[in-house]
């Protein structure tokens, strides 16, 4: 049998996108009950480990249009314009109540919220709360969550499947991790929040919370997913661990160095270095503070030429060095107390007395669940906001600190059409859904849990780790036609593989192993998404950069990649116009 | 370079929330004393798996220290040795070749345990909600200035919200306290302007949740704030009970 819950709305997702759409819905319609679902507790939801912070205009020297300038050309003009107009324009009164609802932003001396630098922003706009920013926003969200008695809770319950009948989403199948049943929680909308996909690659600052799973349940039921092949690797991350040093580091002044002390970023055409005494450093949208693509793939040349230093301890990976050492010890301690706490704690460094050896990390998914600005989907019924989704503001490179608002912006967007539409459509017979939902169960029982495939069978884990050494090859910094294809032959054949996955864990309560099973299959569909869409972007635009096709080709593909789902075949590619309002598509120049 | 250590684990498990749970002794042979505790755990359970035992049940995330959920009792202390640590970032060199660890969940009244070393927290999550969070409607965007908070009360309330809710405080405490843990969140609103409206309501609601909920009194034992890993200070309880007191003062009929 399968529990049935009835609620108005069910938000999947309880990360900082989720948590602002729950509040959102209780806010506007406190008729309405809201259905919280999170694969694990809250405040574990990976917007707890941002650290940089939130971009929104509040100093009288920024602007909106520069804002907005900055982001549109930070995405090599692939960002809908108009969804980046609202995200602006939406970001300070975002942030302003989260002040409100109790979140300790950090202060500058006379009193007003404190504003530091990020990498592509021409001005100083990211609000935070020193190097905990993301804890403290969710931690405010989660609190204010608390406060609603429309909102009920269920966590640790994964979203296994979506329920749909008469051609609109219903609900959700959602296994209890603590039991192992499989519950129906059905609804009028449904508002995914699931985040990122990261860890579909080797080497990423994504926990292993984040395998796209809201990507995968929106993509089988005949959604598109957008612009898939621009995954962005951000340049500071330690090479052990693949934890991130937040770019805040730069932001206050860090720079980079080769291995021979050079700031070779000069040689990137980013623009020429002052010193670090110098107090017009660190200059905007120059050298250290350039986007995360140019940054990125700044190293690879450096690597190339043999600039790089190899770390023995960690495999030989190559590395450069993060230098904050001019900083000073009372200001790091001020102003980045955890980038020291991690490198002390997993690179035995203190940065106080040495550089930060970091590398290139896959960090972020800037595409994601194709939406309208609103938040909605191609099914009827189904919403999604936040790193799963692609409105899309962040285009081929998301600018640092603009997702930390996006959450808000288009968490509350999502949750305010759900709301709205939520009465609209007729509401699916209950009984039809809560046969779907035994009917997944019964589907995981026989082809995972009774151990059909005992003899012959693969670990889940094997295919994991097999999966994401493929992403890191083949749809890696750089691509080209062969190594994108090799990817996809790899996948296919994975697919395969994890057709006959075997558990250890038959049990039902906290099956981990069952759940990973089910990520994986998940992160296959989303990791081929990928891969055949940057096969068929023949250009090189922000993140997704193509050896064979070096330029940007804004005759062909200033255009979006949608991904349409195949049964036992490579998805279809499918395009869409870009959005341009105000800014055409121009020249993208740092240090200039 | 990699140095390896050999290790017996007295490990609590149990099945489910009624189930009885019995200590098993497990074998810890060759741990790269560069691993996390957590990492060390991911092996010994790599190695249950292979065996086709179930694996050690322990709840973690971030593995960053910010997310709270890491936590175990390791020879009688909350998170292991180290000050100022949670779990997930305590790291194998500080055990020497040989020692014998016993490894258990929070144990107290107020946190059940769910299975192994997982334990269900939603009281906490039941006192905030008693509480912890602003009502008053201040849903206009005010000027772009936004209210000004003096830096040193903005820094005081940083730290309170520091707070990773992880329950070492409860588990630390002879006395099963939640205090440092209530204090904390309160202090963060009663040093903000927007907490200040509800403060004695908040003081009321939250410390009558705390009650409700079983956990025991401050006898000033101060182990809390020993193992707390967001350095939490004690003064936050301090501040809690002067709000408390007024708030009862204030409600009281003259
Ligand atoms: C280390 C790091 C630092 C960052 N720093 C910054 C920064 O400084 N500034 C910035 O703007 N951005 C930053 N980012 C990016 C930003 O944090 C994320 O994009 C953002 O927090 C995503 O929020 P979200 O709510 O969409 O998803 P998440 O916070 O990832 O939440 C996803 C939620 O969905 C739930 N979920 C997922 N799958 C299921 C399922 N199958 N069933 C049920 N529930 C499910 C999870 O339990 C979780 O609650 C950083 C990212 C990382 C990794
Ligand atoms: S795992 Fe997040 S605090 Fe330890």
């Amino acid at each position: 049998m399968a529990e049935t819950f009835e609620h108005d709305v069910v938000v999947v997702g309880g990360g900082g996108a989720g948590l602002r759409a729950a509040i959102a819905v209780a806010e506007r319609n406190p008729e309405l009950s809201v259905a919280l679902l999170s694969k694990v507790y809250p405040m574990r939801s990976h917007t707890v480990t941002a650290e940089g912070g939130a971009a929104g205009v509040i100093k009288s020297n920024d602007d909106l249009e520069t804002h907005c300038y900055d982001t549109v050309s930070g995405a090599d003009w692939l960002a809908d314009q108009d969804a980046v107009e609202i995200l602006v324009n939406d970001a300070p009164r975002q942030l302003i109540q989260l002040e409100h609802w109790g979140c300790p932003w950090s202060r500058e001396r006379d009193g007003s919220v404190a504003v530091r630098s990020f990498g592509g922003m021409k001005n100083q706009r990211t609000w935070y709360a020193a190097d905990k920013s993301g804890f403290h926003m969710l931690h405010t969200l989660f609190q204010t969550t608390l406060k609603y008695p429309t909102i009920t809770r269920y966590d640790e319950h994964y979203a296994a499947k979506l329920l749909i009948e008469d051609g609109r989403c219903g609900g959700v199948a959602a296994l209890d991790l603590r039991t192992g049943s499989m519950r129906a929680i059905t609804a009028n909308s449904v508002i995914l929040a699931t985040g990122g996909a990261g860890y579909v690659f080797a080497f990423t600052t994504n926990g292993a919370i984040k395998t796209g799973d809201g990507m995968a349940l929106a993509y089988r039921a005949g959604v598109p997913l957008k612009d898939m092949e621009f995954v962005q690797y951000h340049p500071t991350g330690l090479p052990g661990t693949g934890i991130l040093i937040t770019e805040a580091a730069r932001g206050e002044g860090g720079i980079m160095l080769n291995r021979h002390g050079r700031r070779y970023l000069q040689d990137y055409d980013l623009g020429q270095p002052l010193e670090v005494t110098d107090p017009r450093h660190p200059q905007n949208r120059m050298m250290e503070l350039g986007p995360r693509d140019r940054l990125s793939q700044a190293f690879h040349y450096e690597r190339e030429k043999g600039n790089t230093f190899k770390m023995e301890e960690f495999e030989d990976v190559d590395a450069v060095h993060l230098d904050i050492r001019h900083l000073g010890e009372k200001r790091i301690d001020e102003r980045l107390p955890f980038v020291r706490e991690l490198c002390r704690d997993y690179q035995g460094i203190d940065p106080v007395h040495e550089p930060i050896p970091v590398r290139p990390v896959v960090h972020y998914t800037m595409g994601g669940i194709d939406t309208d600005i609103d938040g909605r989907t191609a099914l009827p019924g189904l919403y999604a906001a936040g790193e799963c989704a692609c409105v899309s503001v962040n285009g081929a490179n998301r600018l640092g600190s603009n997702s930390l608002v996006e959450i808000l912006v288009f968490g509350e967007r999502a949750a305010n059409t759900a709301t709205e539409e939520a009465g609209e459509l007729k509401r699916p017979n209950p009984d039809a859904l809560r046969t779907q939902a035994k009917d997944e169960a019964k589907r995981i029982q026989q082809t995972l849990l009774n151990g059909a495939n005992a003899n012959g069978g693969v670990r889940p884990a094997h295919v994991r780790n097999k999966l994401r050494k493929v992403m890191e090859a083949g749809c890696g910094i750089f691509r080209d036609a062969g190594t994108i294809q090799t990817a996809c032959d790899a996948l296919a054949e994975l697919s395969e593989q994890a057709a006959r996955m075997t558990l250890d864990d038959h049990g039902g309560a906290y099956n981990t192993q069952l759940i990973n099973a089910l990520e994986i299959t998940g992160m296959l569909e989303v990791a081929s998404a990928m891969a055949h869409s940057a096969h068929a972007r023949t250009e090189s635009r922000g993140s997704h950069q193509r050896t064979d096709y070096p330029e940007r080709d804004d005759a062909q593909f200033l255009k979006h990649t949608l991904a349409y789902r195949q049964e036992a075949a490579a998805p279809r590619i499918d395009w869409k116009d870009v959005t341009i309002t105000r800014w055409p598509p121009g020249e993208r120049t740092y240090g200039r | 370079m990699a140095q390896m250590i050999n290790l017996t684990l007295k490990v609590w498990r149990q099945d489910h929330v009624n189930d009885k749970g019995r200590f098993e002794e497990y074998r810890a042979n060759n741990i790269d004393t560069a691993m996390s505790f957590l990492e060390m755990l991911d092996v010994v359970n790599e190695r249950l798996e292979k065996d086709g035992k179930a694996p050690i049940a322990f709840d973690h995330d971030c593995r960053e220290g910010i997310c709270g959920q890491c936590g175990a009792v390791i020879n009688g202390k909350a998170h292991g040795p180290d000050k100022g640590t949670p779990l997930c970032q305590l790291h194998m060199r500080r055990f020497r070749d040989g020692q014998t660890l016993i490894i258990e969940p929070w144990r107290t009244k107020g946190f059940p345990i769910l299975r192994d070393l997982v334990v269900d927290r939603s009281a906490f999550d039941r006192i905030v909600a008693a509480g912890g969070y602003v009502t008053v409607r201040t849903g206009q965007a005010p000027e772009a200035a936004t209210i000004l908070v003096p830096r040193d009360d903005a820094e005081v309330a940083f730290e309170a919200a520091a707070c990773i809710g992880c329950g070492a405080c409860v588990a630390a405490c002879p006395n099963a306290s939640a205090m440092l843990f209530v204090g904390a969140k309160m202090s963060q609103f009663s040093h903000l302007p927007q907490g200040q409206p509800e403060r004695h309501r908040r003081a009321i609601n939250m410390v009558r949740q705390m009650d409700a909920e079983g956990f025991g009194n401050c006898t000033n034992h101060y182990l809390c704030e020993a193992a707390c890993p967001a350095n939490i200070s004690v003064e936050h309880i301090a501040q809690m009970n002067r709000d408390y007191l007024r708030a009862v003062l204030k409600s009281k009929p003259a």
